[in-house]
């Protein structure tokens, strides 16, 4: 079953830690958002492979945009 | 709701009996039954798990369908009635379609007996509520007004089915994807505990029951071996982190199963509750969590935090808080959603509170969630700091931002970062920081993090056990 990963809080993103085609295991990071004067990567709930990846360093996320696919 | 599954043998039926899944939950050989056998529906018993005495009820899906009629509801209400005069933890196990149409009103007046006897028990005994099955209708508002709902895979729990729904709203959608563990631990919040199978359901009940009924005492000497537990936080201060491994580690290791029994994990994130054994004693812990929104409090957080404080105060379960917290999450969606009302249950709640209670601050601690997380004039018992952990209104570059704006901008641009690094360092001096929470007592001591367990345990074990006289509202 596919997981969308959503930001969670409205911030930027200020790295790309995955990359589509990447394996990923439940724990890792996909992105790393500024927020509340806080780093906070997102990071996946179920391992699989990283079929999308709709976010770039500098994008202003809101609270439920999609930020990457993973089945 | 005719059925042909009302003669009761065991060749035929689809699913367990009550007395089997009742053997599951309860001590070998310790059932003894609340009433004679018959074909109510409901099995109601007495019971121990590891030695300590329940009461337990079961419903029987192969009795029509687990179906509530008027004989099975007074069940349930004897076995809530018992826990009460003998002063123990009662379990519901449901599997059960709601109200027994057959009956008409009659049923629906013996479920809403049985509502009845759960909020009279309310805060008095813990009631826990195991979901193995469908439980629709009132079987699913009689597991929400218990303490603690633990769900197997095949439970689902709904008010009106996908049948009812698709009918009146046009949504089409199956049983598990309307009120399965899914549903529940992630959406609704309705669901404290999702088991892996209908087996660690039972066995999760059984530790959760333990927790709550035999709480034991604190050894603090028990804990003085230091632990380095300053190893959980990143390098850098703006990088958030996990809090769950801090949260384990604080607490008693378990031979092998997981310290930690946390409640509604997938929900609300942001903070984090549960139960384990600190020293011995059974604990709750509150704890923000940096690495889901920051650790920010918003209205799900707060009343999550505020009906799992209410809880552990009515059973005299004492609290721990762990605090890194940088705010209420600001917002358009979190004003109109009500985090004035919401957010002020968690301060009610904790002021409210009479249980040991003490706060750990572990990173920083700011605004109105500084006062929100035990704070010490909502009456902690302690308030602890670790080294470095900053307790403030704001962040110092943020509090002379609005303090000074006017005198900012007209520095030239030029200058302006190495005024502001003095205006910071100056309010750090006069207004934040940890020397000034430690000068006026809203921090009763900055402590060693190799220390914090026999600290926190030292605190709790020095005030009197107390519990307060309240119900668990499901807030």
């Amino acid at each position: 079953m596919a997981e969308e990963i959503r930001a969670e809080i409205v911030g930027y993103v200020i790295e790309v830690v995955a990359a589509e085609g990447q394996v990923v295991c439940k724990g890792d990071h996909v992105i790393v958002v500024e927020s509340m004067k806080m780093e906070i990567p997102a990071a996946v709930e179920t391992s699989g492979t990283v079929t999308s990846l709709r976010a770039s360093v500098g994008d202003l996320l809101n609270e439920g945009d999609l930020i990457a696919v993973v089945e | 709701m005719t059925s042909t599954s009302e003669t009761k043998s065991s060749t035929v039926n689809k699913h367990p009996l009550p007395r089997d899944r009742l053997a599951g939950l309860l001590d070998s050989a310790s059932i003894e039954p609340l009433h004679p056998p018959d074909d109510s529906g409901v099995v109601a018993v007495r019971g121990r798990i590891n030695g300590a005495q329940v009461t337990a009820y079961c419903t029987d899906v192969n009795t029509r369908g687990g179906a509530l009629g008027v004989t099975g509801c007074e069940h349930i209400v004897d076995a809530i009635e018992t826990a009460l005069h003998e002063d123990c933890p009662v379990i519901g196990l449901w599997h059960s379609g709601g109200a027994q149409i057959s009956e008409g009103v009659a049923s629906l007046d013996a479920v809403a007996r049985v509502f009845a006897a759960m909020i009279n028990a309310s805060g008095r005994v813990p009631q826990l509520s195991v979901i193995l099955g469908p439980a629709a209708g009132g079987a699913a508002y009689g597991p929400a007004l218990t303490d603690v709902i633990i769900m197997a895979p095949a439970g689902r729990v709904f008010i009106t089915g996908p049948g009812v729904v698709r009918e009146v709203t046009g949504e089409r959608i199956d049983m598990e994807g309307l009120g399965g563990p899914e549903a529940h631990s992630k959406k609704s919040g309705v669901v404290h505990v999702v088991a892996s199978s209908e087996d660690d359901a039972l066995w999760r009940t059984r530790k959760i029951t333990d927790l709550l009924a035999r709480p034991g005492e604190f050894s603090p000497d028990a804990v003085s071996e230091p632990r380095d537990l300053r190893a959980f936080l990143p390098e850098r201060k703006r990088r958030a982190y996990d809090i769950k491994p801090l949260v384990r580690n604080i607490l008693d290791a378990e031979n092998t199963d997981d310290p930690f029994e946390e409640f509604q994990s997938r929900w609300a994130p942001n903070v984090v509750v549960g139960l384990g054994r600190l020293a011995g004693h059974t604990v709750g812990v509150i704890a923000s969590n940096p690495i889901r929104k920051g650790g920010c409090l918003d209205s799900v957080a707060a009343e999550k935090a505020a009906r799992f404080v209410r809880m552990c105060d009515s059973f005299g379960v004492p609290l721990v808080v762990l605090v890194d917290v940088p705010g209420y999450l600001p917002g358009v969606g979190q004003e109109w959603g009500g985090v004035v009302r919401r957010g002020a249950k968690l301060l009610y709640a904790f002021a409210e509170a009479v249980v040991p209670r003490v706060t750990l601050v572990v990173r920083k601690c700011y605004g109105g969630a500084y006062i929100a997380m035990n704070c010490r004039a909502l009456a902690a018992t302690n308030v602890f700091a670790w080294p470095d952990a900053e307790v403030a209104v704001m962040g110092a570059r943020a509090a002379v931002g609005i303090m000074r704006r006017k005198e900012l901008a007209e520095i030239p641009d030029d200058q302006r970062e190495e005024v502001l690094a003095r205006w910071i360092a100056e309010h750090e001096q006069t207004s934040g920081g940890i020397a000034r929470a430690l000068s006026i007592g809203v921090v009763d001591d900055v402590i060693a993090p190799e220390d914090t367990r026999s600290v926190l345990a030292k605190a709790l074990a020095a005030v009197p056990p107390r519990r307060g006289l309240h119900g668990n509202i499901p807030l």
